[in-house]
Parts: C-alpha cells; sequence; structure tokens
C-alpha cells in the first residue's frame, strides 16, 4: 500500500512526525514501508484500503507511549492505538481514520501476578496465549477468560467488551484499576492507583470520587498502558449440560429458562445459544454441502445437522466452582429443562486432576473458529453485527426471525447466536462473505445496513461494531436528538484538544475531524 | 459411516490437547520455540491454521506445517508478510524480520 496520508497532513510533514517518534521507539519500530502498512490492514473487511493507516510505531514502555502521543499533539498526528490488533469482524488493527497512525502496543508484554488475590497486572502486548501460558509455568490456581478468537490481546479484548465463557466471562467488568496515558501525554492512574503504591489497585474498582476505568473502555479518550484484571481461582470441579434443540422454535422457552437462571444467579456463567453453522464453518466448506448462490436451503440445513447430529440450535451450559453445589445446580436446571423438552442433556463432570478440555469453557485459548472464514472457499471475511436485546424468548425469537429473513433476502447463509448475560441477550451475528465473490460483496453493505435498521426499529443498539459502522451505530443512539454524542465530543473536546487520539471511535469525532462524521 | 460430531465439541474442540508454549523443548532448533510463541497458536493443534489447510488442499496431511517437507524459506517469510487466504499479514511489531527468518529456516528445514 503506497503512502496514506491523514486529511490536511503533508508527506514532509508526516517525515517530520515519524522522525520525531523514530527518535523515542527507535528506528526499528516506526514501520512505514509499503508492506508494513499492509500488515495494519484489516484483512476480514469489505474494503481494506478504506481503512489504511499511513505507518505504526511501536513503543516498548509506558513512557514511550507519552512521548510519541506529546509528539503527535506537537504535529498533529492522528493516533489508533491497538493492543494486539486481532479485532477480526470489528476492523482488526486497521484505524477508523485513514492515514492514521496505529499506535501499536503488542511489544508491550509485562505481566505482574498477584498470586494470593488472583489479579493480574497486563500491559496492552499480553495475549490469551502469553497469560495461559505464564499460568501453566507458573502452576498458578487461575484461570483465564478466553474468547472464541484467543489470538488478541486480554487488554485489548476487555476494552472492547469482549467475552470468553467461563464464569468470568464479562471480560470488562473484570477490569479493576489502569494505567493510561491521556491524549495530552500526561500518565494517569484510575482508582486505587491514584494513591502511590497503593496495594489495593487491582482490588478495589472505585477509588474515591468519580471512577473512570468504563470511560477508556470502547472510546478515544486514553491509551490504556496496564489494567488490573481479576482472573477465576480454579475451580474444584465442573459440570457440563449440553443439549440439541431440534426446532427452531424451540429458541423461544430456553431462552425463557435459561434467563431466569441467569437473573437468580443458579447460573453465573453466560452461555451461548448457537444455530447450526457455527460449527459446520469451522469444519467444512460450503461446497462440500452446495453448489449455488443464495441462502442454503432448507434440506441442505437438515443434511448438515444429520451428518454433525446437531440440532437446529445447540446450547452449552456450565457450571463451576464446588461440586456438592454444581450437582445441585445442575439438577434443579435438568428438572426444568424436563418440564419442556422430552430430550436428556448430555452430562460431562470435570474434576482437579482430571486433563482439562481444550475449549475456553475450561479457560483454554483457541484460534479454530477463525477457519470459519474460509466458509465460502475464497478469501474469506466476517463482519459482526450485535444487537442487545431484552432477557426473554419472545424477544429472541422476533429478532432471530427478523435476522433470518434478511440473511434470506440477501442471499446469505445464517450464523447467529444468542448470549445470555443476567438482564439482557448479546444476539451475535456472523456475516460470513466470500472476497473473491464480487456479485456477494456488492450486497454485503445494504445488509448490514438493512439489519443495523431492523435492529433499531425495535430499539436495540449495538453492543461493539465494526469500524466502518461506527458512525452508522451511534447516530442509533439518538435520545434527545444525540445528546450523549454532544456530551462525548464536549469530553473529547476538553481531553484531547488537538483530536489526535482514534478520531471517529465510536462515533466520537474530535472538533478538528468533525465535519468527517459519515 | 462417518461419526456424528456433536455440536459443542464442533464447536471449542478438535483434538484431546491444546498447544502451549510451555512445551517447546530446549534443545530445539531455535526457529522452534519462536515458531511455538509466534505461529503456533494458529499453526499447532487446534490452530485456525491447521484447520482450513487441512481441509483446503482437501489433504489433511497439509495441516501441520512443521510437519510437512514441500515449503521454502521465501514462501513462508512472504506468505507471513502478505497473508494468503484467511491468514491475515504479520506486522514486523508482532514477528521482527529476523524472528522471522528463523522461523521460515525451521519450517523450510533449510532449504532457502
Ligand atoms: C471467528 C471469530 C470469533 C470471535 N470470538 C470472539 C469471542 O468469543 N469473544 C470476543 O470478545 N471476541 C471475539 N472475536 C472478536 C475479536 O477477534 C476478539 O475480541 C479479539 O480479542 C480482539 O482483538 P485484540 O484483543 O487484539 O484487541 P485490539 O484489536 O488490540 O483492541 C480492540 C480495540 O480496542 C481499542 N484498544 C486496544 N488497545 C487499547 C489501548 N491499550 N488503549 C486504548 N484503546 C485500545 C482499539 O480501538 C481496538 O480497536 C471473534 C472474532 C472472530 C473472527
Amino acid at each position: 500500500m503506497k503512502q496514506v496520508l491523514p486529511p490536511g497532513m503533508t508527506a514532509s510533514q508526516m517525515d517530520r512526525a515519524l522522525k520525531a517518534m523514530a527518535r523515542v521507539v527507535g528506528d526499528d519500530w516506526v514501520l512505514a514501508t509499503d508492506l508494513d502498512r499492509d500488515t495494519y490492514l484489516d484483512h476480514f473487511a469489505v474494503d481494506e484500503a478504506a481503512h489504511a493507516a499511513a505507518a505504526a510505531v511501536a513503543p516498548l514502555t509506558a513512557e514511550q507511549v507519552a512521548e510519541v502521543v506529546k509528539l503527535a499533539n506537537a504535529h498533529k498526528l492522528p493516533l489508533w492505538p491497538i493492543s494486539r490488533g486481532k479485532n477480526f469482524g470489528y476492523g482488526g488493527a486497521a484505524p477508523r481514520l485513514k492515514g492514521s497512525v496505529v499506535l501499536d502496543l503488542s511489544r508491550m508484554k509485562k505481566i505482574e501476578f498477584d498470586t494470593e488475590n488472583g489479579t493480574a497486572l497486563l500491559e496492552p502486548g499480553v495475549g490469551f496465549y502469553d497469560l495461559y501460558d505464564y499460568i501453566q509455568q507458573n502452576k498458578l490456581p487461575y484461570w483465564v477468560s478466553t474468547p472464541g478468537n484467543s489470538w488478541g490481546s486480554v487488554i485489548g479484548n476487555a476494552l472492547d467488551r469482549g467475552v470468553g465463557y467461563t464464569t468470568y466471562g464479562e471480560n470488562t467488568s473484570k477490569l479493576c484499576g489502569m494505567e493510561v496515558v491521556l491524549p495530552t501525554g500526561e500518565l494517569v492512574r484510575t482508582g486505587m492507583g491514584a494513591m502511590t503504591g497503593s496495594p489495593t489497585w487491582n482490588l478495589y474498582k472505585y477509588g474515591f470520587g468519580p471512577a473512570w476505568d468504563q470511560m477508556f473502555v470502547q472510546s478515544n479518550y486514553g491509551v490504556v498502558t496496564k489494567a488490573g484484571m481479576w482472573l477465576q481461582p480454579a475451580p474444584e470441579s465442573m459440570i457440563g449440560l449440553d443439549m440439541e434443540l431440534e426446532n427452531v422454535g424451540d429458541l423461544e422457552w430456553s431462552v425463557d429458562l435459561i434467563s431466569g437462571f441467569r437473573r437468580d444467579g443458579l447460573l453465573v456463567q453466560s452461555p451461548s445459544i448457537g444455530s447450526w453453522l457455527r460449527g459446520a464453518a469451522v469444519l467444512t466448506s460450503r461446497k462440500d454441502w452446495y453448489d449455488k448462490p443464495g441462502a442454503l436451503p432448507d434440506d441442505v440445513i437438515a443434511a448438515i445437522r444429520k451428518r454433525f447430529g446437531i440440532g437446529w440450535w445447540s446450547i452449552s451450559l456450565r457450571f463451576y466452582g464446588y461440586e456438592g453445589v454444581n450437582e445441585a445446580a445442575a439438577a434443579v436446571v435438568q428438572a426444568a429443562f424436563a418440564k419442556k423438552s422430552q430430550q436428556a442433556f448430555k452430562v460431562t463432570r470435570w474434576k482437579q486432576g482430571m486433563p482439562l478440555e481444550p475449549t475456553p469453557f475450561q479457560g483454554f485459548p483457541v484460534t479454530f473458529p477463525l477457519a470459519n472464514a474460509a466458509w465460502h472457499g475464497g478469501r474469506g471475511g466476517h463482519i459482526g453485527y450485535s444487537p442487545v436485546l431484552p432477557s426473554n424468548g419472545r424477544a429472541a425469537m422476533d429478532q432471530f426471525r427478523r435476522t433470518y429473513n434478511r440473511y434470506q433476502e440477501y442471499g446469505m447463509d445464517y450464523h447467529g447466536s444468542f448470549s445470555m448475560s443476567e438482564r439482557s441477550i448479546t444476539n451475535v451475528n456472523q456475516v460470513l462473505f466470500n472476497k473473491d465473490d464480487a456479485e456477494m460483496m456488492k450486497r454485503v453493505n445494504g445488509f448490514f445496513r438493512a439489519l443495523v435498521s431492523d435492529a433499531t426499529e425495535r430499539r436495540y443498539g449495538e453492543y461493539r461494531t465494526h469500524i466502518e459502522y461506527m458512525d452508522l451505530v451511534a447516530g442509533t443512539y439518538d435520545f434527545n436528538n444525540h445528546a450523549l454524542r454532544r456530551a462525548n465530543e464536549a469530553v473529547k473536546d476538553a481531553l484531547d484538544p488537538n483530536g489526535i487520539l482514534a478520531p471517529g471511535k465510536s462515533g466520537i469525532w474530535p472538533k478538528r475531524y468533525r465535519n468527517l462524521r459519515t | 459411516m462417518k461419526t456424528p460430531i456433536r455440536l459443542q465439541q464442533i464447536a471449542w474442540t478438535l483434538a484431546a490437547c491444546a498447544f502451549s508454549a510451555v512445551a517447546a523443548a530446549a534443545d530445539a532448533p531455535p526457529g522452534k520455540p519462536l515458531f511455538t510463541t509466534r505461529c503456533g497458536m494458529c499453526h499447532q493443534t487446534n490452530g485456525m491454521g491447521v484447520s482450513i489447510l487441512s481441509r483446503r488442499p482437501a489433504d489433511a496431511s497439509k495441516g501441520l506445517l512443521e510437519a510437512r517437507d514441500d515449503l521454502s524459506a521465501e514462501f513462508v517469510y512472504v506468505v507471513a508478510r502478505m497473508g494468503t487466504g484467511n491468514m491475515p499479514r504479520i506486522s514486523r511489531a508482532e514477528v521482527s524480520d529476523e524472528e522471522l527468518r528463523e522461523i521460515a529456516l525451521y519450517i523450510s528445514r533449510g532449504k532457502p
């Protein structure tokens, strides 16, 4: 990729800024060749060039980050921070604003582990595999909450409100205390960390006065250089209950049952109810089943389900902790399901001392779910569409039907799941496409916009979105003529007067670039 | 007839043991531990690369790069930096040129 520049900047201004940054991080860590620029493109995107970076700068310490940020102010250069930049489905490593310089924190890999309290103070470059290996090497009695794509960063994932599949699965809620470089270059610590040397920085979330950790999540208000994460103590036992649901309509009653158990706290893990394509797209390619365009017809869906012995929906519930408590909880859930369905759960039991199941259910890092991008053959890609619904079966079923019809209308294969929190459901839909199929690629944008518009009609908003659609999604949060956006941008202008940090992230534009809102 | 595979297995479980960098042997060639920590998440047991490569040329033996003898160092270098199919490009911040050369040498068994 030839050099791209941010609006209003010349090549020689960019060159001067990068040279100044090289004096801070070292020549080797300013990455500005054509090939370097390519390595920061979003490999899974519909249009990679739309979000190309001008270069990347990769500091090693918080002090270097602060110096780079100060230089960005001096040179009016927009930066886009990433931890490991594996945000596939949401933009990868690529910036919202074309021509930004990626502030790549992947070299910052320090881990400070508090074994007694089960917390880890992590730098952003620490990946799920790094933390998992650290725990194994040091034989620590803790589990990591790993996402379906664990190639990324523990902190990066939590900063985008990512999820894992154990009781600690809501990763952003396990953040406790941060170190942040503000857009002016000042280094602050949040919560108890604001007291120099406090031993409770990563133990108590709020500190004294306003608590700011969530202010740095999905925002462009600071560069997180360290954050505390709480880790799940390795449980004494685990019970797994797995069920294949035969009919599309079974979604409704099963969501209602699980919602109740999530609300009353019997089930602490956030289970996800997923459709048949979730597994099929990882293990096989579409051409193994069907060679025509358009959404897969019912008889093909039936063949896939038969081959893998799966339902229209699959549910996996997990109970963690003391054995007696798990047994009692699982029995209550089994009895409730038995009233609705003849089918029995497949029960698995695990205890300390047994080998771990190599899945995120037991905190293993994995990447194989990414193989679903190869579903269509060709160069695969994917964007995620994930509205938040109220936690009840009617809402889930209604949302499913409209979404399914849209997939059919646009000739795409349905890939949806319902992730159940305590009071809400995140309906994660993967839009899998084939970048070598020009005709299909023309449909993707219209399809995505139709999905957002359907959700907005029901007043459902997305929990997270691809960089290409950040303005679209932010625009759906419209109460009082977009009062929250005005508030967000007032904060932005106060903290970042030169508008250098991640302009446009989450639809928040600094004054300097506000005219670029789409 | 093929044995049916349960979805919960398909969804998360593809093999009996997961990758862990801990397993890298101390006396292995220098490219081996680097390959494990930088590439192993996708190109060792359970990885996305193994899954896709095993089915794409319809030849399961192509899945594990460490078991292959048909890759040149140049090819490994170019694919890592430029990406291919579903493999995203790997930046120099994530794997430096020097590290990538070691890895390429290891995977190519010394073939330039
Ligand atoms: C098949 C598939 C399955 C997936 N499964 C899951 C899943 O189960 N759960 C899940 O959560 N995700 C999932 N993902 C999405 C994504 O791949 C992961 O969330 C991944 O962890 C994000 O990449 P990362 O951790 O490298 O974060 P990054 O890309 O580094 O960061 C994410 C965003 O946070 C911001 N940010 C990062 N670091 C900083 C910082 N230090 N300071 C300020 N801002 C920062 C940046 O804007 C960045 O864009 C999946 C994706 C695919 C394709």
